[in-house]
C-alpha cells in the first residue's frame, strides 16, 4: 500500500519505527472492517434485489438473506472507529481548534502540544480502562448479541478496547518523544500522506 | 451548586480545553466526566463504557463511512473532468456563463457525496483552471465555488445529517429528503445571483466558447451519465423506500468503485489511498461523536440542558424570535468551530430547548445544516475557505470577501425556510414507508 504507508514511513528510531507498525497495522484492520461492512450491506442488498425478482417471476422469495447483517454491520463500524484512532490520530487527522494555539510562539506551542499529549494520554487510558472493564463483564455475564447469529458481546466489544489501549499508546509516544525533543510533526504536517478529499472538519 | 451556574463553569472549561488544542473529541469527554464527577454521584466510567458501546455500534451510523468512502473514489475518479466536460456547453447562454458550472457542478456532486469540502474540491480542481484560463473573474469564480460547496452539507447523502439524525433520533432517510427541495432552492438562488451580476456587469464576463451543434452537445453530455445513474440509484432508492441509508451508501461505493474501474482510474494505489483516506475521516468523526454521547448522557445526569429549556420556556420568546438568537449563536460559533462540532454540541445542549419550543425535529435539522454551510465559509475557520486556498493560494481573506455574497444568499434561505417551513416538510411527509 505504498501511498498509504509513506505518511508513517519516517525515520524516528527504532521503537518509534515499531510503533507506527503497530498503528498502521491497527488501522489496516480498520479499513478491512470498512470493506467487509461495503461487502456485508452488498450482498443482503443484492439478495432483496433477487428476491424481489423472483416474487415478480414465481410469485414468491427465495428468502434469501445475510443473517444479522445489521447487527454485524453495526460491530463492524464500532471495530472500524475504534482500531484506526491511532493511525488517525499519527496522521495528524483528529480536528482540533488551531485558531489561538497558532498564535502561541514556538515555546508556548510545544508546551501546548506536550500538555495535550499528556491530557490525551490520562482521557485515553482512563477509556481504555472502563472499556476492558466492560469487555470483562460482558464475558463473565456470557451476554449475547440479539439477532440470529448471537455472539458473544465481548467480542466486538474488545475491539474497542484495542483500539483505545493501542491509542493510550500512541498518546504516550507522543508525549515522550515530544519531551526528549524527537517528536516528527504529525505525518500529514510534512505533506507526505495522500490527503484525499478534503474532510469537513 | 445552581445548576446554571454548573453549566456556565463547564461552557468555560470546554471552551478552555478546546482553546489549549485539545482534540474536539477528547475535549467533549473531559468536559462530560468533569459535569459527572463534580455534579453527581454517578458511575461516569462505566457510564461512559456502555455509552460508547451503544453509540460506537450501529446500523444508520455504518451509512457514514460508506458516503465518505464513496466520496473518495469519486473524488480520485475521472468524475470532475465528466462532468465540466458535460455542464460546460449547456451553460454558455446563460448571463453568467460558464461560472454556473460551478454552481450546477456542485449541485451534483453533492447529490454523490456527503462532504461540501470535498465537493468544492472536486469541483474546484477542474473548473477553477479551465475559467481561470477563459478569464472569468477570479473572485467570482472563487466565490461561487466557495457557496456551492456548502451544497454537499444540504443535498443528500450528507455527513452532517447522518451525525444529526443519530444524535437525536431521527430517520436519517427522512432527513436526507428534507433537504431536496431547500438543496434545490439553494441551486437557483445562487444562480439567480450570477446571472444578475453579470447582467450588471456584462464587461466582465468573458466571451463564450465556439458554440458546439446540438449533437456534439449532446454527445457530450453522456458524459454525464455515471453520475445522473449514481444520483438516481442513491437518492431514488431512499426517497422510494427500497433501500435504508446504509444500504444505498454501500451499493454507492460498489457502483463508484465499477464506474471508477471502467474510466480507468482505478488502481491499487488510487483504490489503498481511498480507502485508507476514508477510515481517517470516518474515525475522525466517529471518535468526536463518542464523545458528544458521553457528553449528552453526562449532561442529562447534571440537568442542564433541561433548566436551559426552563429558563428560554420562562423569557416566553416566540419561536422565531428564538431562531434568530440561536442563529446568531451558531454562526458566532461558526467562526471558531467546525460543523460536525457544532451539531453534536446542538444534539447535547440546546436540542431540549428547541423541543419544548415547539420547533419540529426534522425541520430544525435542515435549518442547521444551513446555518452550518454558512459556518464553512467564515474565517478564521470555515473549511470551505480553507480547501479553496488550498486550490488556488489565495489569501483566506480574498476569499472570505469572494464568499460573502453567497453567505447572505444562505441566511436568505435561513429565512425562506423559516417562513415556509413546507419547504423542509412537504417532501419527507410524502415519503413511501
Amino acid at each position: 500500500m505504498g501511498g498509504a504507508v509513506a505518511p508513517l514511513r519516517r525515520r524516528r528510531g527504532r521503537i518509534g519505527t515499531a510503533l507506527d507498525g503497530l498503528y498502521f497495522l491497527s488501522a489496516a484492520a480498520a479499513a478491512l472492517c470498512l470493506v467487509a461492512i461495503c461487502a456485508v450491506v452488498s450482498l443482503q442488498v443484492a439478495a432483496n434485489a433477487a428476491d424481489f425478482v423472483s416474487e415478480r417471476l414465481v410469485g414468491r422469495p427465495l428468502g434469501l438473506m445475510v443473517p444479522s447483517y445489521a447487527e454485524f454491520a453495526g460491530f463492524l463500524l464500532a471495530a472500524a472507529s475504534f482500531l484506526a484512532l491511532p493511525y488517525t490520530l499519527r496522521c495528524g487527522a483528529h480536528i482540533r481548534v488551531t485558531s489561538l494555539f497558532d498564535r502561541l510562539g514556538p515555546k508556548g506551542q510545544s508546551a501546548a502540544e506536550i500538555w495535550c499529549s499528556a491530557a490525551g494520554a490520562g482521557l485515553s487510558g482512563y477509556f481504555t480502562w472502563y472499556s476492558i472493564l466492560l469487555v470483562a463483564e460482558s464475558r463473565r455475564y456470557g451476554d449475547l448479541s440479539p439477532g440470529m447469529i448471537p455472539l458473544p458481546l465481548w467480542i466486538p466489544q474488545a475491539s474497542i478496547g484495542v483500539g483505545l489501549a493501542i491509542l493510550t499508546i500512541a498518546f504516550v509516544d507522543r508525549f515522550i518523544s515530544l519531551l526528549a525533543g524527537v517528536w516528527p510533526g504529525d505525518a500529514v504536517a510534512d505533506g507526505s500522506v495522500d490527503d484525499g478529499a478534503p474532510a469537513d472538519r | 451548586m445552581e445548576p446554571l451556574t454548573a453549566g456556565l463553569v463547564l461552557l468555560v472549561a470546554l471552551f478552555a480545553l478546546l482553546a489549549t488544542g485539545l482534540w474536539v473529541a477528547l475535549a467533549l469527554l473531559g468536559v462530560g466526566l468533569l459535569g459527572m464527577l463534580v455534579f453527581t454521584g454517578a458511575p461516569a466510567g462505566q457510564i461512559l463504557a456502555t455509552t460508547n458501546w451503544g453509540a460506537s455500534n450501529s446500523w444508520a451510523l455504518a451509512a457514514l463511512p460508506m458516503f465518505i468512502w464513496m466520496g473518495e473514489i469519486l473524488f480520485r475518479s475521472r468524475l470532475s473532468e465528466d462532468m465540466f466536460a458535460g455542464l460546460a456547453p449547456w451553460l454558455s447562454r446563460l448571463p453568467g456563463r460558464l461560472l454556473h458550472v460551478n454552481v450546477l457542478g456542485c449541485g451534483m456532486f453533492a447529490a454523490v457525496c456527503g462532504s461540501s469540502a470535498a465537493t468544492a474540491a472536486t469541483i474546484g480542481r477542474m473548473s477553477l483552471p479551465e475559467l481561470a484560463r477563459r478569464g472569468y473573474d477570479p473572485q467570482l469564480s472563487i466565490g461561487t465555488l466557495a457557496g456551492s460547496g456548502t451544497l454537499g452539507l444540504l443535498i443528500p447523502p450528507s455527513i452532517i445529517l447522518i451525525v444529526y439524525g443519530v444524535g437525536v433520533d431521527e430517520s436519517i432517510a427522512r432527513l436526507f429528503v428534507a433537504g431536496i427541495v431547500p438543496g434545490i432552492l439553494l441551486v437557483v438562488l445562487f444562480m439567480a445571483y450570477v446571472a444578475a451580476w453579470a447582467v450588471l456587469h456584462p464587461e466582465r464576463v468573458p466571451p463564450p466558447d465556439p458554440a458546439m451543434g446540438l449533437g456534439q452537445r449532446l454527445r457530450n453530455s453522456r458524459r454525464l451519465a455515471p453520475v445522473l445513474a449514481l444520483i438516481a440509484g442513491v437518492i431514488g432508492s431512499i426517497y422510494t423506500g427500497i433501500a435504508s441509508p446504509t444500504d444505498a451508501a454501500a451499493l454507492g461505493v460498489v457502483l463508484s468503485l465499477l464506474f471508477s474501474w471502467m474510466s480507468g482510474t482505478l488502481s491499487w494505489r488510487t483504490f489503498a489511498a481511498g480507502l485508507m483516506s476514508a477510515t481517517r475521516t470516518s474515525c475522525m468523526i466517529a471518535f468526536i461523536l463518542a464523545g458528544a454521547a458521553f457528553l449528552t448522557v453526562a449532561m442529562g445526569f447534571t440537568g442542564i440542558p433541561r433548566l436551559l429549556a426552563a429558563w428560554i420556556a420562562t423569557l416566553e420568546l416566540s419561536p422565531h424570535a428564538l431562531l434568530a438568537v440561536l442563529t446568531v449563536f451558531f454562526i458566532l460559533l461558526g467562526c471558531v468551530l467546525d460543523g460536525i462540532s457544532i451539531v453534536v454540541l446542538t444534539t447535547a445542549v440546546v436540542q431540549p430547548m428547541v423541543e419544548a419550543a415547539g420547533i419540529d425535529r426534522l425541520w430544525f435539522g435542515i435549518f442547521i445544516v444551513l446555518v452550518v454551510e454558512m459556518a464553512q465559509i467564515t474565517p478564521p475557520v470555515g473549511f470551505n475557505l480553507f480547501v479553496l486556498q488550498g486550490l488556488t493560494g489565495r489569501s483566506l481573506f480574498f476569499i472570505a470577501r469572494a464568499a460573502v455574497p453567497f453567505f447572505c444568499i444562505l441566511l436568505f434561505a435561513v429565512a425562506l425556510v423559516t417562513v415556509f417551513p413546507a419547504l423542509v416538510t412537504y417532501l419527507p411527509a410524502r415519503m413511501a414507508g
